[in-house]
């Protein structure tokens, strides 16, 4: 487990709008991840002692395969977050795009690598894209990100009514592939997010983009360039969001341009249940593994008792709700 | 609020042309671009009497939901959940009625579970200090969630005389909801511009601190917005029950981009309070409903729609932005 991520004190020359809170957060994370470990755990008894059969190859395989592209997005999104570019609505058309236009190359006969590179790159430059009008226009992410992720769904669907990954492409016969007992997939978000942890943690250009996060006047006042690192951390939040597109077309043998809505909420409550906060600056990419996996879990317990898929809307819903609401609670008592 | 005294000294036409260098301006000017544009493509038939009921038909329903949502934007508290309030509301409603319960009871209980929506929504933000829009979001979820749940088969088809009457009645060639609509802007204008309470509205949004400072009563304030803005899609979905006789699991899907797309096209703003006017509401809400009809009536991909709203909307806010809005960083 990293050290928590907390953002460098600043110097205390103006009045700050969040009070500085290093040291009561230095055992957040782990109160935080071990709160979910408990919560996951309970939800995996409960529904194991309704429905024994719960506890099987076949659980752990849904889960795990849900747990692939949301926790690649979630990564994304926790670069947006920390780095207090507030959010990232448009994330499902960087998904979806990113996602057609690795299955359109295969289609066309190109070679694998390329494919599957040009997916990152996809969504890199659709970060770029949000990034860019964000920067030069000084506009709130939130607002520029809504008008992209429905401008750019509309974009889509007149683009493509739907898509297919081809059946014999050596990205599809991955993405059906196992290792070690787990889907392929699986594997390549557990890398990305311990990478993305000890990285944000521990270089000098995770502290920077933790910095800007936490206080950007004070890292501007430092010397850190505000613009640069915005572009820099949606562009890549873009192209990691695109290779979750490479991950989400080798696991989907069709997919509509609305197929990643389902994501939005489930990425942004695994990052504010992880303890990522909404106002920037603090947070642990560690935790994603356990809040990725939590999310992942309700909609196959909802299946398992029985009820219609659509109550694991009602539950992530209600999940992030009070998610936000402690994060908030916790906030305005360290400001005491 | 200095502004307001001044105002009344300032001749008339100067003020007039004060209004048209501000976002109210702006957004009337794309009105007549607009219409301009509809004129020449569409032709003289783009005005006909039948053409413009159809517009005002399409845009009253989310004139009354945007309207009692801007009271949440002015008080600095957006509510995202509207889109799928109001598919609540249709879906509670229309289940109700087709169960055989009396319609009124239906539409006093529909509205109940608006005010404990909203009420849930104000705990969590007001009351927890959560980020509105984050709640909001869950929210949106939750009860598009519940919409599902409950719909599974076909939606039981209703029709409810005196709602049908309402939705679909036109006083000549203007729809008796449009001017209901109409009536409740340049009401709740008069409420925000004029009155002691609707100064409240906009300090609080403007600088919660300092509005807490002399005196008024901040979190009440942000509590009954939030109530008014859920209990306004809730009455938003009994009237499209009204218009359309049921209610499916989709309905006021996205709607909520819309109705913010033409609040903030109209002036407003969804990560700062205490600005915008319901006048600019009327005329956003206007753009988007012209802009619909002439890509229906020249059969164009609906979805272009949303293309030309998302770039109306950056330019909008961009052009907010110049004139000394907020800017990011």
């Amino acid at each position: 487990m990293t050290a928590p991520v907390t953002a460098a004190d600043p110097a205390p020359s103006r009045p700050r709008r969040r009070p500085p809170r290093a040291d009561a957060r230095s055992s957040a994370g782990l109160r935080d991840a071990l709160t979910i470990a408990a919560v996951w755990l309970l939800l995996g008894t409960v529904t194991a002692l309704v429905r024994p059969d719960f506890l099987s190859t076949q659980t752990l395989l849904a889960v795990t395969f849900t747990m692939a592209v949301a926790g690649v997005l979630a990564v994304s999104q926790g670069l947006v977050v920390i780095s207090g570019g507030l959010l990232d609505l448009s994330l499902p058309v960087a998904l979806i795009l990113s996602a057609w236009v690795t299955v359109s190359l295969l289609g066309a006969g190109l070679p694998t690598i390329v494919a599957v590179l040009a997916g990152p790159l996809t969504g890199a430059a659709w970060g770029l894209l949000n990034g860019l009008i964000i920067v030069y226009g000084k506009l709130n992410p939130i607002i520029v990100t809504l008008a992209t992720g429905f401008g750019g769904l509309a974009i889509m669907l007149v683009l493509f009514k739907s898509a297919q990954i081809p059946s014999g492409s050596e990205l599809r016969a991955f993405g059906l592939g196992r290792t070690l007992g787990l889907p392929n997939v699986f594997w390549p978000m557990v890398i990305l997010i311990v990478l993305t942890g000890l990285a944000v943690a521990y270089t000098r250009w995770g502290r920077r983009m933790v910095a800007v996060g936490g206080n950007a006047v004070a890292a501007k006042a430092r010397g850190l360039s505000l613009p640069r690192t915005r572009l820099a951390v949606f562009g890549g939040a873009g192209a990691i969001a695109g290779f979750a597109g490479v991950l989400f077309c080798s696991v989907n043998p069709s997919f509509t341009p609305n197929a990643g809505a389902g994501f939005q909420l489930i990425v942004i409550a695994a990052v504010i249940l992880a303890g990522i906060s909404l106002s920037g600056g603090k947070g642990n990419f560690l935790v994603l593994l356990l809040s990725v996996g939590f999310l992942s879990t309700i909609p196959v317990s909802i299946a398992f008792f029985g009820l219609p898929p659509a109550w694991s809307l009602v539950f992530q819903g209600g999940l992030l709700i009070l998610a936000v609401g402690i994060d908030g609670y916790r906030m305005r008592r360290s400001a005491r | 609020m200095t502004v307001d005294i001044d105002a009344g000294r300032v001749p008339l036409t100067r003020r007039l042309l004060a209004n048209l260098n501000g976002p109210v301006g702006s957004i009337a000017l794309t009105l007549a671009v607009t219409l301009i544009i509809g004129a020449v493509w569409v032709g003289p038939r783009y005005f006909s009497a039948s053409n413009i009921e159809i517009v005002g038909t399409s845009i009253a329903i989310p004139l009354i939901v945007g309207v009692l949502a801007s009271f949440a934007l002015l008080a600095g508290v957006v509510d995202l959940s509207i889109g799928s309030m109001v598919g609540f509301g249709a879906v509670a409603f229309n289940q109700l009625v087709g169960a055989g319960m009396d319609p009124w009871q239906a539409a006093g209980l529909t509205l109940l579970t608006g005010v404990a929506v909203g009420a849930v929504n104000a705990y969590v933000i007001v009351g927890l200090g959560a980020e509105p829009l984050a709640v909001t979001l869950g929210m949106l979820t939750l009860l598009r969630g519940l919409c599902q749940a409950i719909v599974i088969e076909a939606p039981p088809t209703t029709l409810v005389e005196p709602l049908y009457d309402l939705t679909q009645g036109s006083i000549g060639s203007f729809p008796t909801l449009l001017l209901i609509a109409i009536g409740l802007t340049l009401v709740a204008a008069g409420f925000v511009g004029k009155t002691r309470m609707g100064r409240a509205i906009r300090a609080v949004g403007g600088d919660a601190r300092a509005a807490g400072r002399v005196g008024i009563p901040v979190a009440r304030v942000r509590v009954i917005a939030l109530i008014v803005s859920a209990v306004g899609a809730a009455l938003g979905g009994i009237l499209y029950v009204g218009q359309l006789a049921s209610a499916s699991n989709i309905l006021g899907t996205g709607l909520e981009f819309q109705i913010y797309a033409a609040l903030m096209i109209g002036g407003y703003s969804i990560t700062r309070g205490g600005v915008g006017n319901p006048i600019g509401a009327l005329l956003g809400l206007l753009v988007v409903g012209a802009i619909t009809n002439i890509l229906n009536v020249q059969f164009i991909d609906p979805d272009y729609l949303d293309i030309i709203v998302a770039l109306i909307l950056l330019g909008a806010v961009l052009l907010d932005r110049i004139r000394g809005g907020d800017s990011f960083e």
